[in-house]
């Protein structure tokens, strides 16, 4: 019976969520517990976790196919809810991403990440076929599937978001059996556009190894050096893109690398944020006694720069638990697409795992000054009903593939 | 690629960038730690400094002469203003937003959090207004400052002197670092002579703030604040009421006024006319006033008293005939035969009248010039030089305040320096000897001659403060001035007393005003003033028997008249006797005093 139980239900991915839930809730009283509004916050997130478990737990039992079935419409729904959110939505920090309904804000860039998991997940694998991922054309339709929401959700300027909506096509298609040198052709150029950016020299070396490696795949001469010229204008080209780019996200990345250089500007939260996570030290300073937390040296800490009150206050051994939970989900998710019969929901899996982990990375990088001050939250710590709502659904939808993984397609 | 090597693959990629994102962790919370923590207190932890009220001056009767009043001063803390609110502050200090935009440059490179005092002295409606638009004038502020007040019905502005902001040059000179920009420090008189004693320690309490800069709550529960100390009460000698009684003697002219108790050099009252309105300088400095007092032709700001450098005219018979005597040149018996007019060389020295052979006593009694030309000829200028600095001329009396001049005292290498090695006449001996010529005193030098004069020898510091006592433990410091015994025969100081004496009592020059309750004791002079009228002086002592006050009157240009100069030191000797109540000058006096 236990055995049974447990071969249905993923209890340690569903630990581990409410472990992050619970964190947030006690993360958000302290970031707000100084404040003169926004008390009631951790008690929403509370509700709100507590509604979505039970979203989480119902999506978990809901027959896998009607996922492939309405994946097309769910997509072109949230679509349809980004247009509208452009037109009557309600500007908050910038962001023209939220719509208000009684009360509560709504974004519907969060379910779009969702949605488009589903239908780039339904478009690589429709049925009991999947597309071959190795052809060209295949992966440029399935760029369409995010390019569209990814572009509406910019013009939200909502950039955060928008390289949300790109990061986890390559690892879709990676696990959909993309071959290597395929993968190595999409990434290359990225990877070359960060060198470039930091160091010519770093992008010579970078150019050289693309170069050797070409040789070694030892492809048709046309295509090795198409990819090349691919790469070597990736690699001019991203000064020109970084000129286009507003200043306030320029200071962004340069604030990355020197944080000093501005410190009251784009480096403030840089620094304040190390010096709150520094500060911390091994064991934290007690709850509710971060200096820099309840000072409020942090602007709006309780949603993307959650993660600093949590450095602050419980030190290294908090901040590291949060690092080692959120790996424990990911590497459930990675481990519930690879033991999942049914594709569809493995890629789906693979698509969150791959949020997730992005998520991470960049919300816990920005606070400890790795990567650029880039808005989106820490999922399922940071307040927000939206996201909070969206990653849960998410770990539902891998409950559901966990209990459903030794059926193929239905 | 099998789906168990991607499962791998991407398991590894999200255990290396777990990996990336703990070491970095662990880089900022273990080994970085002290530098964040340090950072993290410096953050969200200011330091307030509070300025202690500057110690208060009493008189001797414990009256409170300078006083402290709260004030509010507008603050700007560089590291939240919104540079947009520039010309919104200037408004409302009523000040040019370039000089405000100075002021903070001035700060470059300090402390940020650090407020910048603006400007002192705001009014309620300008705080009102700050606390009012709170939220937006980020940065603006103001604080409790207390601020000079004087509670009295005299000036006292030479003695007291003004305190003002610190200015540049004397945060540089600063030993040590308590000073800071804005701070308010004794500029002239008492205020800056005991600036260490009156100005109190800061004291500073750590608070904690928030982004904004608002105040949230004290740190540590304001263990670690430092109290700030208030300034320690300077108790002066001076008598408020004699002081007040003195500058209405005086009047509109030009003059000073410095009257001594004879037995400790205690000042009873000190006057330099014309003066000012020291509240002019406390609050808002009004630049208009100031520049009016700069530019004054008769020079308001200088203090008569410890800096004029006049020629005593015949004040320093008494000074000749002590150096006559000491230096056995004269007895106390011995007489110089005066026939009206001296010749010496080929120039004739005129006097008001012969009269025949005297002694020392008679000469100072009928103010004898041909005495004492011969007199300066006898004794030579070695002689002079180092009797009259035994009595303090040619140097600084050490009164307690500054800028006080040391006067002129000429010796042969001063000649010879000015006029060259034996290219002086001894000629120039002769004006010296009527106290004429190259000389020059302050009304302290001479009060304090007098004084000594007066006690046969006794040589007091005139000074003001007599203890210092702090206001919480009450503690108290008595201080000590120099006093020394001038050591010559008491018949010497006898004779000289003797001639000052009949100067009042006798048939001398200033027999007009002979007292019928205190037996007074004086000298006139005038000194020759080759810009104008001459000044009038009048030193003189009472009572004779046992002298308990000394005083020196100078007016400045108030010609030969010593109606001018003995009436107020008489009246001013006889009000301090009589226990400050009998009024006995009268302004518009006719009284001829005769020279």
């Amino acid at each position: 019976m236990q055995n049974k139980f447990l071969d249905k239900f993923d209890i340690t991915i569903v630990i581990a969520t409410i472990l992050m839930v619970m964190m947030g809730v006690v993360s958000i009283f302290s970031a707000t517990y100084a404040n003169t509004s926004g008390t009631d916050f951790y008690l929403k997130q509370m509700i709100f976790g507590i509604v979505g478990f039970v979203i989480m737990i119902i999506i978990s039992f809901l027959p896998p196919k009607y996922f492939s079935k309405f994946a097309y419409s769910l997509y072109i729904l949230s679509i349809l809810l980004l247009i509208l959110v452009l037109v009557f939505g309600k500007t908050i920090n910038g962001n023209k991403s939220w719509f208000y309904v009684g009360g509560f804000g709504i974004q519907p860039s969060e379910f779009a990440k969702i949605a488009t998991i589903l239908a780039l997940a339904n478009f690589i694998s429709p049925g009991e076929e999947s597309r071959d991922p190795n052809k060209l054309f295949t992966f440029v339709k399935a760029c369409i599937f995010i390019v569209i929401p990814a572009a509406l959700i910019k013009l939200e300027h909502d950039t955060g978001t928008t390289l949300v909506m790109l990061c986890f096509i390559v690892p879709m298609f990676f696990w959909a059996g993309i071959s290597p040198f395929w993968l190595f052709a999409i990434i290359s150029p990225l990877v070359l556009a960060v060198l470039s950016f930091l160091n010519p020299t770093a992008f010579y070396i970078g150019i050289f190894v693309v170069g050797i490696s070409l040789f070694f795949f030892k492809k048709k001469i046309l295509i090795s050096v198409l990819i090349l010229v691919i790469n070597l204008s990736a690699g001019f080209s991203v000064h020109y893109f970084y000129s286009k780019l507003a200043t306030y996200q320029q200071n962004r990345i340069t604030a990355v690398f020197d944080p000093a250089s501005d410190p009251l500007g784009s480096g403030y939260n840089v620094i304040q944020s190390k010096v709150a996570i520094g500060s911390g030290g091994i064991t934290g300073k007690g709850y509710l006694q971060g200096s820099q937390t309840q000072l409020k040296f942090i602007p709006e800490q309780w949603t993307d720069f959650i993660f600093c009150m949590i450095g602050e206050e419980f030190g290294l051994m908090g901040a590291g638990f949060i690092v080692i939970v959120f790996f424990i989900i990911i590497y459930r998710l990675i481990s519930i697409a690879y033991s999942s019969k049914n594709k569809f929901l493995a890629l789906c899996c693979i698509g969150f795992a791959s949020l997730f982990l992005f998520h991470l990375f960049i919300n816990v990088g920005m606070t400890i000054g790795m990567m650029p001050v880039i808005g989106i939250p820490l999922p399922l710590v940071s307040y927000g009903v939206s996201s909070l709502l969206t990653f849960m659904a998410m770990i539902g939808i891998a409950l559901n593939a966990y209990r459903h993984k030794n059926l193929y397609i239905t | 690629m099998n789906l168990k090597a991607r499962k791998y693959f991407f398991i590894s990629f999200a255990i290396i960038l777990s990996i990336i994102l703990i070491a970095r962790l662990a880089q900022l919370q273990i080994v970085e730690q002290k530098e964040y923590g340090k950072e993290s207190q410096k953050n969200s932890i200011k330091k307030i400094v509070e300025t202690p009220a500057r110690g208060l001056i009493i008189d001797r009767t414990g009256k409170v002469l300078v006083d402290n009043k709260p004030s509010y001063t507008l603050t700007i803390t560089p590291y939240n203003f919104d540079k947009s609110l520039l010309e919104e502050v200037a408004n409302l200090a009523d000040e040019d937003p370039d000089y405000i935009k100075e002021l903070l440059s001035r700060m470059k490179g300090t402390n940020r959090f650090n407020p910048v005092k603006i400007k002192h002295d705001i009014d309620f409606k300008t705080i009102a207004y700050i606390e009012e638009n709170r939220d937006r004038l980020k940065g603006v502020s103001y604080q409790v400052e207390s601020l000079r007040y004087y509670p009295i019905k005299f000036k006292g502005s030479h003695m007291f002197g003004y305190i003002a902001e610190i200015t540049e040059k004397q945060l540089d000179d600063q030993e040590g670092t308590y000073y800071k920009q804005g701070d308010l420090v004794g500029s002239t008189g008492l205020e800056r002579y005991y600036e260490n004693n009156l100005k109190g320690e800061k004291g500073s309490k750590l608070i904690l703030v928030d982004v904004n800069g608002r105040e949230v709550g004290p740190y540590n529960d304001g263990l670690n604040d430092i109290k700030a100390q208030n300034g320690s009460d300077l108790h002066l000698s001076i008598d408020a009421d004699l002081q007040e009684y003195a500058e209405k003697c005086l009047g509109k002219r030009r003059g000073a006024i410095i009257a001594v108790d004879t037995r400790t050099g205690e000042v009873l009252c000190f006057v330099s006319k014309p003066d000012f309105d020291l509240s002019i300088f406390s609050g808002i400095p009004d630049s208009k006033e100031i520049s009016k007092l700069l530019n004054d032709e008769s020079k308001p700001l200088f203090n008569r008293v410890i800096q004029t450098k006049y020629p005593p005219g015949s004040t320093w018979k008494m000074m000749m005939s002590m150096a006559g005597l000491a230096s056995g040149k004269i007895t106390t018996t011995s007489t110089i035969a005066c026939g009206g007019s001296f010749q010496f060389g080929n120039r004739t020295f005129e006097d008001h009248g012969a009269y025949g052979n005297i002694n020392v006593s008679r000469a100072i009694e009928v103010s004898a010039n041909v005495f004492f030309y011969k007199l300066s000829l006898m004794i030579g200028i070695d002689n002079y030089h180092d009797y009259a600095k035994m009595f303090g001329f040619g140097s600084r009396t050490g009164i307690d305040l500054p800028s006080e001049t040391n006067g002129l005292l000429p010796s042969q290498q001063y000649f010879d320096k000015v006029y060259g090695a034996n290219k002086w006449s001894q000629g120039t001996l002769v004006s010296l000897g009527i106290g004429q010529g190259e000389l020059g005193v302050s009304p302290v030098q001479m009060v304090a001659y007098v004084s000594a004069m007066s006690m046969s020898g006794l040589y007091n510091t005139p000074h003001f403060v007599r203890k210092i006592v702090n206001p919480i433990t009450k503690e108290e410091q008595v201080l000590q001035f120099a006093q020394r015994k001038i050591d010559f025969p008491q018949k010497y100081y006898d004779a000289i007393r003797k001639g000052m004496y009949l100067v009042v009592n006798g048939t001398g020059t200033a027999k007009n005003i002979k007292s019928s309750e205190y037996t007074l004791a004086g000298k006139t002079g005038t000194a020759q003033n080759p810009n104008g009228n001459n000044h009038s002086w009048f030193v003189g002592f009472a009572p004779y028997e046992d002298p308990r006050i000394a005083v020196c009157v100078l007016g400045e240009n108030a010609g030969w008249g010593n109606q001018f100069a003995a009436p107020i030191a008489a009246a001013i000797m006889i009000r301090y006797l009589s226990g400050n109540t009998i009024d006995a000058y009268n302004e518009n006096s006719t009284i001829k005093v005769h020279d």
